[in-house]
């Protein structure tokens, strides 16, 4: 509150009227049947288990300082086939195995600071994150900045962010030294070729939103993305047609190389958003996105989500989300690859697919924080469940979770 | 170039609309109507950038920090 000469009192809102604190959790079932690490032959089967702490603190009446704390556990069957031979029992790419990469641990952490202007016109902000699992770390920073003009309705912005990622490079059990080749004399070292064990990418964004009317608001965001160093994934197989398949086990195909793909690789994403107030029950949300890289890859994105109010207190959450891609040029299906091609995958991540998810969600709402613990009033309780479908086999199903609480 | 034009005309036809007063955004400032994703859909767009080539303009990660693509 400022007082000026004449006793006019004039009053700026706090940008965050107090700590709040968001509570997440959620559970990750998949299955498929064209795991990346066996060649694109095998299960896919994953579950995760993920949970997230952000804390928001208003250190002044201008800024906020956020951090984000997050944790995930996933066991995964096509990792455990890294070396499938730990069990004792024989290799099948469609089984698991118990070694010790078939769970991993991911630990994540953000800290973000914000900062508005006394009009609330300029908004600056950075951040630092860091992030660890067992094969793969990463350190992240970057800042943004955010321009509202036309009395609050429209918005530009521009954000930075460059991450410096290190791989621990594994490779599949048959390709370590001495290890796995059923021939030595066939033994080649897959490392020729990786030059390096870092990942560096550095994105660029740029936003634009705009009121259109009382009832509907959009936005444009683009982002540019450049990425160097190591992009492949060490221990994922590739089999060759120009090569003897070589079969152990339950039809286990031992690789005749590792994945290899290009040392760089340029993004580009444009993202449009319009949602419009239908009326005290029904908002409309919508969401287009275009994609493209220099590997080969175009793909649209298109989701629509109809918020629908029963009363003050809850809100039901029906989406649909339709997503399409086309493959890499260095996408192989298994066997189909050559040993004189220069780039290869059986990723499907990155071949061709469609994908649909249907999502339902429903929240819970209360501005007057009736219910109290330790101090903190409830504000809200957030819970979804979706399901995703691809053309290429892969479907998976996740719930999860979140609850909001305000200090009092 | 067809994309960048079609872009220029969308920034021009929002820019352009009627301002809004700030006693006139009762429905803009509805919760729902907010142009970012509630915070509980991290999990669905941190699957779909492991699951998926395309990641960015969706407020989610748009490369780096993880082993997705």
């Amino acid at each position: 509150m400022a007082y000026s000469q004449d006793t006019i009192v004039s009053y700026k809102k706090r940008v965050l009227e107090s700590v709040e604190i968001d509570l997440l959790a959620s559970y990750y079932s998949q299955d498929g049947d064209n795991a990346a690490v066996t060649g694109g032959i095998g299960t896919e089967e994953l579950t995760d288990l993920a949970s997230s702490i952000v804390v928001s603190i208003p250190l002044n009446d201008d800024a906020i300082l956020k951090i984000d704390a997050n944790v995930s556990a996933y066991t995964s069957a096509s990792s455990s086939n890294v070396s499938p031979f730990d069990s004792g029992q024989p290799a099948d790419p469609f089984v698991a195995d118990s070694g010790a990469s078939a769970n991993d641990l991911w630990l994540n952490g953000v800290v973000s600071y914000s900062h508005s202007s006394d009009d609330r016109n300029n908004i600056w902000g950075a951040n630092v994150s860091v992030s660890q699992e067992y094969d793969y770390s990463s350190f992240g920073f970057g800042g943004n900045y955010s321009y509202l003009l036309n009395q609050k309705n429209t918005e530009l912005s521009i954000r930075a962010n460059v991450f410096l990622d290190s791989w621990k490079i594994i490779y599949p059990f048959e390709l370590r030294a001495g290890q796995g080749a059923p021939n030595p004399e066939d033994y080649f070292d897959p490392s020729a070729g990786l030059e390096t064990n870092k990942r560096n990418s550095y994105a660029l964004g740029f936003g634009f939103s705009q009121i259109v009317s009382k009832k509907a608001q959009g936005s444009l965001s683009l982002d540019l993305v450049q990425q160097e160093g190591l992009l492949s994934t060490p221990f994922q197989r590739v089999f060759f047609k120009d090569r003897n398949a070589i079969i152990i086990g339950n039809g286990f195909q031992l690789a005749d190389d590792i994945e290899r793909l290009p040392a760089t690789r340029f993004k580009i994403a444009i993202g449009g958003r319009l949602n419009y107030y239908i009326n005290e029950m029904f908002v409309l949300r919508s969401y287009l996105r275009y994609y493209q890289d220099n590997w080969g890859i175009t793909s649209y994105t298109a989701s629509l989500e109809v918020p629908i109010k029963l009363g003050d207190y809850f809100t039901l959450y029906p989406s649909y989300r339709y997503y399409t891609q086309t493959k890499a040029d260095y996408f192989y299906k298994a066997n189909d690859a050559l040993s004189t091609d220069a780039f290869y995958t059986s990723d499907y991540d990155l071949s061709s697919f469609n994908a649909g998810e249907f999502g339902f969600g429903v929240s819970y709402t209360d501005i007057f924080t009736k219910v109290k613990l330790l101090g903190y009033g409830l504000k809200s309780i957030n819970a979804k469940a979706s399901y995703y479908n691809r053309s290429s086999s892969l479907s998976y199903f996740m719930v999860s979770g979140g609850l909001t609480f305000v200090q009092d | 170039m067809k994309k960048l034009i079609v872009l220029v005309i969308a920034l021009g036809f929002l820019s352009s609309c009627a301002v809004v007063k700030e006693y006139e955004k009762v429905n803009i400032n509805d919760p729902d109507m907010a142009l970012g994703d509630k915070t509980i859909k991290r999990f669905e767009t941190s699957a779909q950038a492991y699951r998926e080539a395309a990641s960015g303009a969706n407020g989610g990660k748009t490369g780096g920090g993880c082993g997705c693509n």
